[in-house]
């Protein structure tokens, strides 16, 4: 239930954004970016050793930690029950404070994973391309690095948005329209 | 219609044949059989959908639970469809096939999940693949 005093931004949400083929395509769009981003890193991984690979330098296991951390953060992010977050919801269910908690701390450490492995991913780059000056088409094996923990994240994005359009909940489209503070500070949510 | 149906398989099974056809030439004008993995993906590709379709509970209208296991199955079919493209150009990249290899493994492949998919939503049409 969307008033109109309560919205916060100019433009609404399009109608065509709430209907079941967009979200359903939404999910087929996120797997099919998480793969992108495996097969990126496992291009990298294979040309490494092919006969193309003119350098000394190949992909191994450190190469890969950053994307695991990623697809682990992805993993956590996308299997948390987005619902839970707020424990002052005003349906008479009543989520507890407690599991609101453990979902905040949960869904936060997931995120870390997440941005570590981008992180990790940058670092990879740094440190075993960039500082040694590697020239291209050695430099492509790092690059590749980095698409794919983008593109992990970018489907971890992509998934979220996707499951959440028919599910009642908030989406990155209509945060604005559902929620609203009291003096006190208090935080309510029509459901 | 039994004509229009009659019709129907036999186009399909003749785009099935030619997808088949471009995926072999692609493994044996080179000698490399690598292309071959991508009719194992497309074959495979359909399966997450139908598995997580029946062990979704259709009836379960208040819970979500159900829900989470078929976006659970369209997305290991994203990861699959996509995978049948990467693959060939993954194996082009790093020299293991040539480029017309490649570009004839990727076409032979969607023609042959082309051809799954149009089978499924012709003669079923309740199955969301």
């Amino acid at each position: 239930m969307s008033l109109p005093e309560e919205r916060l931004w100019r433009f609404r949400k399009p109608e065509w954004l709430n209907s079941i083929w967009v979200r359903n395509a939404g999910v087929y769009t996120a797997g099919g970016l998480f793969s992108l981003a495996f097969y990126t890193l496992l291009d990298s991984a294979v040309w490494s050793k092919s006969s193309r690979n003119g350098s000394t330098i190949h992909v191994g296991f450190v190469d890969w930690l950053p994307f695991i951390f990623s697809a682990l953060g992805m993993l956590v992010i996308s299997n948390i029950e987005k619902s839970r977050l707020s424990s002052e919801s005003f349906s008479y269910t009543g989520y507890s404070s407690s599991v609101a908690w453990k979902a905040r701390v949960i869904l936060f450490l997931g995120f870390a994973s997440l941005a570590g492995g981008m992180a990790g991913g940058v670092t990879v780059f740094v440190l075993k391309y960039v500082v040694p000056g590697v020239q291209w088409p050695a430099l492509g094996m790092g690059v590749e690095n980095l698409v794919s923990n983008f593109l992990v994240g970018l489907s971890t994005v992509v998934l979220w948005a996707a499951v959440r359009i028919l599910s009642g909940g908030i989406t990155p489209f209509d945060l604005g329209a559902y929620y609203f503070k009291t003096p006190t500070g208090k935080l309510y949510t029509f459901e | 219609m039994p004509q229009a149906g009659l019709k129907t398989i036999i186009s399909l099974s003749f785009v099935l044949a030619i997808g088949f056809l471009l995926v072999i030439l692609s493994c044996a004008l080179w000698k490399a059989y690598y292309p071959l993995l991508v009719v194992a993906t497309y074959v495979l590709a359909p399966v997450p959908n139908w598995i997580c379709g029946h062990c979704a509970n259709p009836d379960d209208f208040v819970e979500s639970s159900g829900a989470a296991v078929l976006d659970l199955g369209r997305f290991c079919t994203g990861f699959l469809v996509v995978m049948g493209v990467a693959l060939p150009v993954l194996l082009c990249h790093s020299g293991l096939i040539s480029t017309p290899a490649m570009i004839m493994s990727i076409i032979g492949g969607l023609l042959i999940y082309g051809t799954i998919i149009s089978f499924a939503m012709f003669f079923q049409e309740d199955q969301d693949f």
